[in-house]
């Protein structure tokens, strides 16, 4: 899921770095200095927890969690998504440190959809839990696919989807037992 | 803590290891965005690239072995990219079948991507992580994201750590294979690691206040920036554009 160097135009990649970075100084206008130590904590949380395998079809697959960002930190989570994959780039060579732009954008605005999702109140909370989850992945997905359209590489992205909407679907159904286990031990956590 | 892997090979002592993180934050960005903007279907350029990389895998003296293995993590993504444009090209027009073209570009598309992760993996690998921060922030990168990855660079470990004990919590729990209720119990791992960091960042605040914290750490020790920094920046950037323009 994430885009290393050299596989996208690289235009595109530039183009996306600068709506990532002008993104970024957006957010980072709204970041109150109380907001930086739980904001760290949870970048180093979704990178940790992202790092929890699990078997599924006779292969392995881990969490990605930019929906269950979005739902905990709102507007926020672009920041620490971007930061959370630019350590994941530099530690673990996940995704190259050109395209952190363009990753960050893809899953900045799969969280931020997710957080849109989460803030209609009206929706049973299962509902808007397992769609902030799913689309933080899918969304992410669909991005990805018209980025690699527009590289050059045909429509082939687009039947890789249908294999992520299987994952975007078992992500989402996690987040739902994410926010019932948050929800139950400490509600004060989804009250942003 | 038991992970040392960034700053595994970050304390050897070679000319590279030696100069300034900014001078390498430049020098090797500059070599990645001239490799990523090579024309797709290149391929001879990449045997003079990858002779650069090697006289600097050679000089900096991190072993050939790690950087390959960390490769492998972007294997499967690269693998995935390469094989792309066959599979759209099968797909479009079955009878014209694969052309020489097409595995051209598959190909440049795995070389560019593999010298591009070899370089991160050696910036990583030549310096402290926290230097190299630092080298970002004097570079004028905002200050509320140095002192945020600051922050997330010292807690990675510790909350990993966590990660560990919740898994060997789960797995004495649940031994074998998870069948039943396999999302349930991953999910509450995940949700425990989040809880536990909520409660921590709360403590960390409050003992950051109690010191006095305004939004940003204090520095200590400043980075200079000497001749030989810019020289080494110059010349990696002049030697990459070199094969880049094809002289």
């Amino acid at each position: 899921m994430h885009i290393a160097d050299g596989i996208l135009a690289v235009e595109i990649v530039l183009v996306a770095d600068a709506a990532s970075i002008g993104a970024l100084y957006l957010f980072g206008k709204k970041i109150d200095t109380d907001d930086i130590p739980k904001m760290g904590l949870m970048a180093a949380a979704l990178f940790v927890a992202s790092l929890v395998y699990f078997p599924v079809a006779g292969t392995s697959m881990h969490l990605g969690l930019y929906g269950l960002a979005g739902i905990l930190l709102g507007w926020l989570s672009f920041p620490v998504v971007f930061l959370a994959l630019l350590f994941q780039s530099l530690l673990f060579q996940h995704g190259g440190l050109l395209s952190t732009g363009i990753n960050a954008l893809n899953m900045g605005a799969g969280a931020l959809l997710a957080y849109g999702v989460w803030s209609l109140k009206g929706l049973p909370e299962w509902l808007r839990a397992f769609t902030g989850g799913f689309l933080g992945i899918f969304f992410a997905a669909i991005l990805m696919a018209g980025e690699f359209h527009l590289s050059g590489y045909g429509k082939g992205f687009f039947y890789v989807l249908a294999g992520y909407a299987v994952v975007a679907a078992i992500e989402g159904g996690l987040t739902v037992f994410i926010i019932g286990f948050l929800r139950k031990v400490k509600p004060a956590i989804l009250n942003n | 803590m038991k992970h040392d892997y960034p700053d595994r090979y970050s304390g050897l002592d070679s000319p590279l290891h030696r100069l300034d993180p900014r001078s390498k934050l430049f020098g090797f960005t500059a070599a990645l965005l001239i490799i990523v903007s090579e024309p797709r279907g290149e391929l001879v350029p990449f045997l003079f690239y990858f002779a650069l990389i090697a006289a600097l895998l050679l000089i900096s003296r991190v072993p050939v072995m790690f950087i390959l293995r960390r490769c492998l993590n972007a294997s499967p993504f690269i693998l995935l990219a390469a094989l792309l444009l066959p599979f759209s090209s099968l797909l479009s027009d079955r009878e014209a079948g694969l052309t020489t073209e097409v595995w051209n570009f598959s190909l440049s598309v795995v070389l560019k991507a593999l010298a591009a992760i070899i370089l991160l993996v050696l910036l990583t690998s030549l310096d402290k992580f926290h230097r190299l921060l630092k080298g970002l922030r004097s570079t004028g990168f905002p200050a509320v994201f140095t002192v945020l990855a600051a922050l997330m660079y010292r807690y990675i470990f510790i909350l990993n750590d966590e990660r560990l004990r919740t898994q060997m919590a789960r797995l004495s729990r649940t031994p074998g294979r998870l069948r039943r209720g396999r999302f349930r119990v991953i999910g509450n791992q995940a949700a425990v690691i989040f809880l536990r960091s909520w409660e921590r960042a709360h403590l960390v605040h409050q003992a950051m206040l109690a010191r006095g914290f305004d939004g940003s750490f204090p520095e200590y020790g400043k980075l200079v920036f000497v001749p030989m920094d810019i020289i080494f920046c110059c010349s990696l950037t002049f030697l990459f554009l070199l094969i880049r323009i094809g002289i």
